[in-house]
């Protein structure tokens, strides 16, 4: 078994983990984190891509307000990269209370949100799609975040200060003796090796998943309750300003442009577990419906992609446990030295990924107090690496940089232009990445077909690049094809039909894709179709075993039906 | 005064104007877009796996179909006719063979099962074949396709590129550029130079399907490198599509088939079960396209004639015709290597392809073939030009009337 030593293990590659790997880093700690899929695979990749405003929260839910403002700023300036800078409206749809924007003003001025109430003509010219039946509206500077961006920005600063990353490393017990942590073990899901990891305190930031590490700990589960919610993602940006109804939060009142679609949420339904989150037709019909209300029209647009996210709500006895949404989002730490006697492991949960930098500052501060150290928290004040100060995500910043190469690197996704050498690049780092993995840093297949053209041309600069050989790029261009149907089959509708007719034209019908030899191929996520696939000569096998290794890594979390 | 207006420019729409317009009438093809031939793999289809399993000899695999299949509405004699006429109709695109399916190489190195294929298409099973490509070309990845093969074919394959942009300085060039390129001759010869100047001592060089559009690409690489060529499926845009395609454009237009393109066919007006008239939003207002007969050709899901509702309510998209096999709750499911059964969606007929509903006929002028005809898995069961061209085929008999005592004329 590898072993290593370390000051800190943090558990979870969401934002959270994230953030804490960078402040703990920053602070001078040794720090390693594990996540056992890839960075920003669960619900950091599983969101409506909203940077709050906190005029979400300005009625429900005051201190979340509060905490969005000011944390919203902070993460603009720190990485530009992953937000764009849309601003966001509060309308009063057509039958909704106008009174409750009188509350929504007020709640603003005391949350010290920047908020003006605007006309409805400068509204409706500002976005002339938008139901002009609405009586109010209301501009606040929500934005946009990329989450994966987000995250991976974030990981590389935290590399700068010597924190380490270890992906698909799946958690299986946490150690402790006298009434202390001593060390994690984990299994590298792509080698199989075993890695036991020392280290002197535990940062549990696994989010939905978080009781399951206590549990590992031998210590009585945090009770988390995941929330589902849906997203749907449409082909176009219909609005180009975050637009949220001025209402207390209910379902499918956001819709938030980011990148080249928009995208609407959410629903909030109590599950059981986070691993098991089905994307329901109906709720794929209420979120259409709501997008009715707010851009008449919104059923003949395109619908491109669906997504669910489960919300990482600790329990709290303030409201009833069927109602996740009004929770409170306020983050808490729990301390297991005064829950269960055992030093050197904490938790956190709640929150939201506006707010990840000052959770993750709040944890690293209570370890700091539990270490008895006091070391100033810097991360709203670096920005990071490969970031611009002031220089924030556009959507017309890759047709530049691709006007800018085009005669260099053949674009390979045209959709969502990216070219050969952006895939060879991060394909040479991470060698042993699915093509999902690629995919969440590139984008590559997220436009609107879907991996229509781009997935056989990936595969091919795979195999041709000597980085997979022919059996693992035929299989893994399969796997990745049926990830994106996952996405796609719940929402397929209109024109969304019409592409999927020709990718499988391309796919199956000129190119016999189901015929391509693979030994390794897989089955498609059983948590959507229930059953296993035999298909020509391919044979069902384990998802692990593509990815390279002997565990069967959880099904849910390595087959996304993420984002776009 | 038209006889008979065909509204799509697919297999099925120019099929069925162009034998019309052979045996004599004015036809007149309405069409938005330019046709799914180009689209396709240059081949025709018409019967490559039935439940997954590979059908050697297509015309013994019909009658294991079910009955609600598009080709169980067809006599064989109908099917064989059709193909012969295609055939005799295109010499110098389809190479004549057995009757039998061919294997023909792919671009991720599957041997794919087709009917009709064009000379440059087939695979002389070498014992050895290096697949070679130009850099610029981001469709065909040699090494990929030569480690496939190895494992679909016996032959033991190499990869190798070529480093030579269609036009100086691109180094993302699509088929068509480079098929345009192939027909200037000095091209020609600097491609099967950098070709030679990279090969082992294989039996037989796969290529891209960029061969040229207007000149005999294949024939003169084939002399001057002494070793059968292969033209490799890839796709769309498809160069040997094209061929077929603008081929068979030009012999209906030399037949005197009036062509409109990119106009869309809006509305119809009808007396009673006869179709009168079509409507076609050109140029900014409307106009009326009156004839005897009509074909609708307009294709399935993929060309826009056959649509699903974001209430998932299935319709075809211009004369409101019944729909078959959308009763179904599940026409869609969570796994991506079943077929699904909204692509087999689509219109009834009855033996003279009339759309028809359990009451009987819809129009009794108005017939449809090709994507529109429900019960075909066509992409999965490689069926989709068969069914076009020989329901065109049956539905030119029937306007013709030669049909008789349930015995079908051919053209022989």
């Amino acid at each position: 078994m590898k072993q290593l030593h370390t000051d800190v293990v943090v558990i979870g590659g969401g934002s959270t983990g994230i953030g804490v790997l960078r402040d703990c880093a920053m602070r001078g700690y040794r720090t390693i984190l594990l996540d056992r899929a890839d960075l920003g695979q669960g619900t950091s990749g599983r969101f409506h891509g909203l940077l709050h405003s906190g005029g979400r929260y300005v009625v429900s839910d005051p201190e979340s307000a509060r905490e969005c403002a000011s944390e919203n700023a902070i993460i603009t300036r720190i990485q530009p990269d992953a937000i764009e800078c849309t601003g966001g409206l509060f309308v009063t749809a057509p039958g909704d209370n106008p009174a409750f924007g009188d509350r929504f003003a007020t709640g603003a001025i005391e949350a010290s949100m920047p908020c003006e109430e605007i006309t409805i003509a400068a509204a409706l010219k500002q976005e002339p799609r938008l139901n002009p039946g609405i009586t109010r509206a209301f501009s606040v500077m929500d934005g946009t975040v990329d989450g994966w961006q987000l995250v991976w920005t974030a990981a590389q600063s935290a590399k700068e200060y010597g924190g380490q990353v270890l992906t698909y490393h799946k958690v299986s017990k946490v150690h402790h003796s006298n009434g202390a942590v001593t060390s994690v073990t984990a299994t590298d899901l792509k080698t199989g090796e075993q890695v036991n990891i020392e280290c002197s305190f535990i940062l549990n930031c696994a989010g939905p998943w978080a009781g399951q590490i206590t549990e590992m700990a031998g210590l009585p589960p945090v009770a988390v309750v995941p929330g589902r919610g849906i997203m749907v993602a449409m082909s176009h940006r219909l609005v180009n300003t975050v637009v949220n109804r001025c209402i207390y939060p209910e379902d499918g009142d956001i819709i938030v442009p980011v990148h080249t679609v928009c995208i609407i949420g959410t629903t909030d339904v109590k599950v059981d577990e986070p691993d098991h989150l089905g994307i329901p037709r109906n709720e794929v019909q209420q979120m259409l419906d709501a997008g009715e209300i707010l851009i008449p029209g919104f059923r003949q647009a395109r619908a491109l992609h669906a997504w669910a996210g489960a919300r990482p709500l600790i329990k709290d006895d303030r409201v009833a446990a069927s109602d996740t949404r009004h929770m409170s989002r306020g983050m808490a730490v729990i301390d297991h030295s005064t829950r269960d006697d055992l030093k050197g492991l904490m938790t956190i949960g709640g929150g939201k990924l506006t707010t990840y930098r000052l959770m993750a500052q709040h944890i690293v501060d209570a370890m700091e107090e539990q270490l008895g150290q006091t070391h100033p928290c810097r991360t709203a004040e670096e920005i990071c690496p490969g970031n611009i100060a002031g220089r924030n995500y556009l959507i017309t910043h890759r047709l530049k940089d691709r006007e800018d190469d085009r005669t260099q690197s053949p674009i390979i996704c045209e959709c969502e232009l990216m070219n050969r050498a952006m895939f060879v690049d991060l394909l040479k780092q991470y060698p042993n990445a699915s093509f999902d993995d690629l995919r969440r840093q590139l984008r590559v297949g997220m436009g609107p077909c879907q991996g229509g053209f781009c997935s056989s041309r990936i595969a091919g600069i795979a195999h041709e690049e000597g980085v997979v050989d022919a059996d693992r790029a035929t299989g893994l261009l399969k796997l990745f094809l049926e990830h994106r149907w996952i996405g796609l089959w719940t929402i397929l509708h209109g024109d969304q039909v019409r592409q999927t007719a020709l990718d499988n034209w391309i796919l199956q019908g000129t190119l016999d894709l189901a015929h391509a030899p693979a030994t390794n191929a897989v089955e498609p996520d059983p948590i959507t179709t229930g059953r296993p696939r035999v298909n020509g000569n391919t044979q069902p096998t384990e998802a692990s075993q593509l990815l390279g290794g002997p565990e069967t890594i959880d099904a849910s979390i390595g087959n996304p039906g993420e984002e776009g | 005064m038209i006889d008979t207006i065909v509204i799509g420019a697919g297999l099925g729409g120019l099929s069925a104007a162009t034998r019309l317009a052979q045996r004599g009438q004015s036809v007149t093809l309405l069409t938005f877009g330019m046709g799914g031939v180009q689209l396709g793999q240059g081949t025709v289809d018409v019967l490559g796996y039935v439940n997954d399993r590979l059908i050697d000899r297509p015309f013994d695999g019909l009658d294991r179909l079910p009955r609600d299949h598009p080709y169980s509405k067809f006599e064989l004699r109908t099917v064989t006719q059709a193909l012969d006429w295609l055939s005799d109709l295109l010499p110098n695109i389809f190479r004549p063979g057995p009757i039998r399916n061919r294997l023909v190489p792919t671009a991720l190195g599957v041997m794919r099962p087709t009917y009709l294929i064009q000379e440059s298409m087939h695979w002389p099973n070498p014992a050895t074949a290096a697949v070679v490509g130009p850099r610029q070309i981001k469709d065909f990845y040699p090494e990929l396709m030569a480690a496939n093969l190895e494992k679909t074919t016996n032959a033991k394959a190499t990869g190798y590129h070529i480093d030579l942009p269609a036009r100086p300085g691109e180094v993302d060039s699509n088929p068509v550029t480079y098929a345009k390129a192939l027909d200037n001759p000095d091209f020609l010869a600097g491609f099967i130079n950098a070709i030679d100047a990279v090969l082992g001592n294989e039996d037989a060089i796969c290529v891209p399907a960029i061969l040229g559009l207007t000149t005999n690409v294949h024939e003169q690489m084939v002399t001057a490198l002494g070793c059968p060529v292969i033209e490799v499926l890839m796709p769309p845009p498809s160069i040997p599509g094209m061929r077929v395609n603008n081929e068979m454009t030009a012999i209906a237009q030399s037949l005197g088939v009036e062509i409109i393109m990119g106009s869309k066919v809006t509305g119809f007006s009808a007396s009673g079960s006869h179709l009168e008239c079509v409507t076609l939003h050109q140029a900014g207002r409307n106009q009326s396209y009156c004839a005897d007969n009509f074909v609708y050709a307009g294709g399935g899901f993929e060309s826009g004639s056959l649509a699903m509702d974001s209430y998932g309510k299935v319709s075809e998209t211009l004369f409101n015709l019944p729909l078959v096999g959308c009763d179904d709750e599940n026409l869609i499911t969570g796994d991506y290597w079943a077929d699904q059964k909204l692509f087999a969606v689509g219109v009834d007929v009855d033996e003279s392809m009339r759309p028809i509903s359990p009451e009987g006929v819809i129009f009794d002028n108005l017939y449809a073939v090709g994507g529109l005809l429900a019960g075909a898995q066509r992409w999965t069961e490689k069926s989709g030009d068969g069914i076009a061209l020989v329901s065109a085929y049956r539905a030119v008999n029937s306007i013709l009337g030669l049909v008789s005592s349930g015995k079908e004329a051919g053209d022989g």
